[in-house]
């Protein structure tokens, strides 16, 4: 409504302007006439009149209106007979069509002028707001500030109170968004539906969303959305076709220079973590080289001392104390020195095609220098069972394993492990069972925790940090395969049951 | 075997082990040398007369895997090598360097006079091998002279590759073989490092030997680093 009736008023005044002119020109006309000049001269002055109110009142429809009306005042005031749009003399006819026909491609002409003019103006205004919003986001080094300098362009460009609601690094929205509240000033504004907003933004399938106070426009990076512009509806409703062009391609603007900055912001945060990464891991390597010197001395003495002294003896016991804790010690900075050598990332598993009975034999190996002699089954396929694997690292799972079924077995209690080949999904199943202790339920689903540790366990059970099986299943997840702990159903135990991949997908 | 007679030079830096290394020799009745650093080693190498040498790979002065290869270039004393138990690459190395035997930190008494007795058998059988063409362990034994293969008495039939690996082992009681190592004895220099047909070779053989092929009685597999011939 209020539109309509702004126009009407501008017609209005176009009309009268319109008519003003065409007066003006009668009048300086009447004063050619008393002058002597001949009528050529006057219809110039009526042309001059149809170009400048072309000029001005800036429509081709008024501007033929102008042209037909001096043609028929020129008629009504300079012809023979004067005061009457009759005309004595034909020839005139011919003045008054070429007169029509001059005044109509004049007005026309020039309202095409100015439209073009129109263009290239709004046109350069866009390039101009384009190139100073792009000049602002170059210099800016943080997401909010990016906020700050769009919704402050966006709000001069399109006159309007613009805001602006950031996502974060997870591609949820923040819970505060910037918005333009006067020339100079930006104020934050609490946001209470976070949800509302995510869903509205991951189910939008057009350019925008009419919903609320706001008409909101999604800012799409390069794999998610990376935050909303949000125009208040009363002045997005009156947006024209220049205006959402404009804003498109400041959104663009502002999602490639929101991209640019999570992309060093987390090449920043990547080698951050990288040297913390190492220097942890450093720190854990120097600490465990410089345990196992002391400990190979410790445990060495103290086997001398074991040798030397008479089991009946007292100080037997103390001696065979020191070493078993020294023993105990050892395996734990082994422990350790597997788990960095892990959360050094990846790489460091070097998968190589072995022969899993090697493996089993190697982890056996060093489980019975470790713990003396101590029967365990072995049952592995007939055939010779290959798996792709980083071989120290499983003969460390095998060993950790067996370690914890030593640790909760009696001496004559079973202790097994057994291979067996999947041909369907591809993988070899080692399954590490014991007759020991059953584990309670409630422990069960923690047990690949760091640092957990079973209460009132009974046996050789030593208080563990926890590490043993929490490495296992770091390693086996780097491996790609899977790993569980259950108790036996019927019968008492514990079985470990891990798998690995036949196939290295990794190297295809 | 009398002790007394055999000189063996322990070399370590810290002063712990190498105090309870040199205890422990003591009391099985060796004669030894420590050495804090490779030069002192060295120097003690040149000037005395040494029957084996215990040597550790991180030591202050020079890389370990240095001393080996200036050692190798005038004498054959048997060198086991002591390091941790995550450098195997540098076992490797120091074995295909000429290095016969490692152990790993911590390590038993035990184990470490088995392992110079192994040595020291080793050096002397390798000094009477023509004389000697019957060699055995356990219940393996191998007839140089008729390339037989005896277990528990009963002839073994072993393909002619399988023949060669065991008496390569045989030959090398009690010493860790490299892969690299066992592949250019077996298949030649111009091989290359194609450790899948060593497995395959492996497998089979542990099959006709070992009662358990993951429970092995004889060859022992040093993850990462190679096998072993184990000395009963």
């Amino acid at each position: 409504m209020n539109r309509h009736f702004i126009n009407r008023q501008k017609i209005g005044y176009k009309l009268t302007l319109m008519v003003f002119l065409i007066a003006i020109s009668s009048l300086i006309g009447y004063l050619f006439r008393y002058m002597g000049f001949p009528e050529t001269n006057i219809v110039i002055v009526y042309l001059l009149a149809v170009l400048i109110s072309a000029w001005i009142i800036d429509s081709f429809l008024l501007g033929i209106v102008a042209s037909i009306l001096s043609t028929l005042t020129f008629n009504y005031l300079f012809t023979k007979p004067y005061f009457t749009l009759s005309v004595h003399d034909s020839s005139y006819m011919i003045t008054f069509i070429i007169m029509t026909i001059t005044s109509f491609i004049t007005s026309s002409l020039t309202s095409l002028a100015k439209k073009n003019e129109l263009i290239a103006k709004e046109k350069e205004m866009e390039t101009k707001s384009l190139y100073s919003l792009t000049n602002q986001l170059t210099d800016v080094d943080d997401i909010h500030d990016i906020a700050s300098v769009v919704v402050k362009a966006l709000s001069d460009c399109l006159s309007t109170r613009a805001a602006m609601l950031c996502f974060d690094q997870e591609g949820n929205p923040e819970s505060s968004f910037i918005q333009q509240a006067s020339i100079d000033a930006q104020v934050r504004r609490q946001i209470y539906d976070i949800d509302e907003i995510k869903r509205r933004m991951e189910e939008l399938r057009t350019s925008h969303d009419e919903w609320g106070e706001f008409y909101d426009w999604p800012i799409y990076g390069r794999e998610s959305i990376l935050g909303i512009i949000r125009i208040p509806s009363e002045d997005a409703k009156n947006m024209n076709e220049t205006h959402t062009h404009l804003l498109h391609s400041m959104l663009e603007s502002t999602a490639l220079a929101m991209d640019h900055i999570r992309v060093s912001e987390q090449r920043i945060k990547d080698r951050e973590e990288t040297v913390q990464e190492r220097y942890r891991s450093t720190l854990l390597k120097s600490i465990s080289h410089d345990l196992r010197t002391p400990l190979a001395g410790i445990m060495g003495s103290s086997e001398m001392l074991l040798d030397m002294t008479e089991k009946e003896d007292s100080r037997y016991i103390l001696a065979e104390s020191i070493y078993n804790d020294a023993k105990w010690l050892h395996s734990l900075v082994e422990n350790i020195l597997s788990l960095t050598r892990l959360q050094e990332g990846k790489l460091i598993i070097k998968k190589q095609i072995e022969v899993v009975e090697e493996v089993i034999g190697s982890a056996l190996d060093r489980f019975l220098l470790r713990t003396g002699e101590r029967e365990i089954v072995v049952n592995i396929p007939e055939e010779p069972l290959m798996v792709p694997m980083d071989g120290r690292l499983i003969e460390q799972v095998l060993f950790n394993l067996l370690d914890n079924a030593y640790k909760h077995t009696r001496y004559d209690d079973e202790i097994s492990i057994c291979v067996e080949r999947d041909e369907v999904s591809k993988i070899a199943k080692f399954v590490v069972s014991n007759n020991g202790t059953s584990i309670p339920s409630e422990d069960l689903p923690h047990l690949f925790e760091q640092f957990y540790t079973t209460e009132g366990t009974n046996g050789h059970a030593k208080t563990g940090i926890g590490l043993g099986l929490s490495i296992c299943y770091a390693i086996i997840k780097a491996h790609n395969g899977s790993i569980t702990i259950n108790n036996l159903t019927d019968e008492q135990g514990v079985e470990v049951t891990f798998t690995l991949p036949l196939e290295d997908y990794e190297n295809e | 075997m009398n002790n007394y007679n055999i000189n063996i030079l322990v070399v370590e830096d810290d002063h712990r082990i190498s105090r309870f290394i040199c205890y422990t020799l003591s009391q099985e009745g060796y004669k030894y040398k420590s050495a804090g650093n490779a030069q002192n080693a060295l120097g003690i190498l040149v000037s005395e007369q040494m029957d084996l040498m215990l040597l550790d790979l991180g030591l202050p002065d020079f890389d370990g895997m240095e001393v080996i290869k200036k050692v190798r270039e005038w004498s054959e004393i048997p060198i086991i090598v002591i390091s941790a138990r995550d450098q195997d690459k540098e076992k490797a190395a120091a074995l295909d360097l000429g290095a016969d035997d490692f152990l790993t930190k911590p390590f038993s008494t035990t184990e470490l006079m088995a392992r110079i007795r192994v040595a020291m058998r080793h050096m002397k059988m390798n000094a009477s091998i023509n004389k000697n063409p019957i060699l055995s362990t356990g219940d393996l034994k191998i007839d140089l002279e008729k390339h037989l293969v005896f277990l528990s008495n009963h002839e073994l039939r072993v393909t002619p590759m399988e023949y060669n690996l065991l008496a390569l082992f045989l030959k090398n009681i009690g010493k860790v073989l490299t892969t690299g190592y066992i592949i250019q004895e077996i298949w030649g220099k111009g091989y290359g490092n194609d450790t899948q047909a060593l497995r395959t070779l492996m497998t089979g053989l542990r099959r006709k030997i070992e009662y358990n092929p993951a429970k092995p009685k004889y060859i022992i597999t040093e993850i990462g680093v190679g096998y072993r011939m184990k000395d009963y």
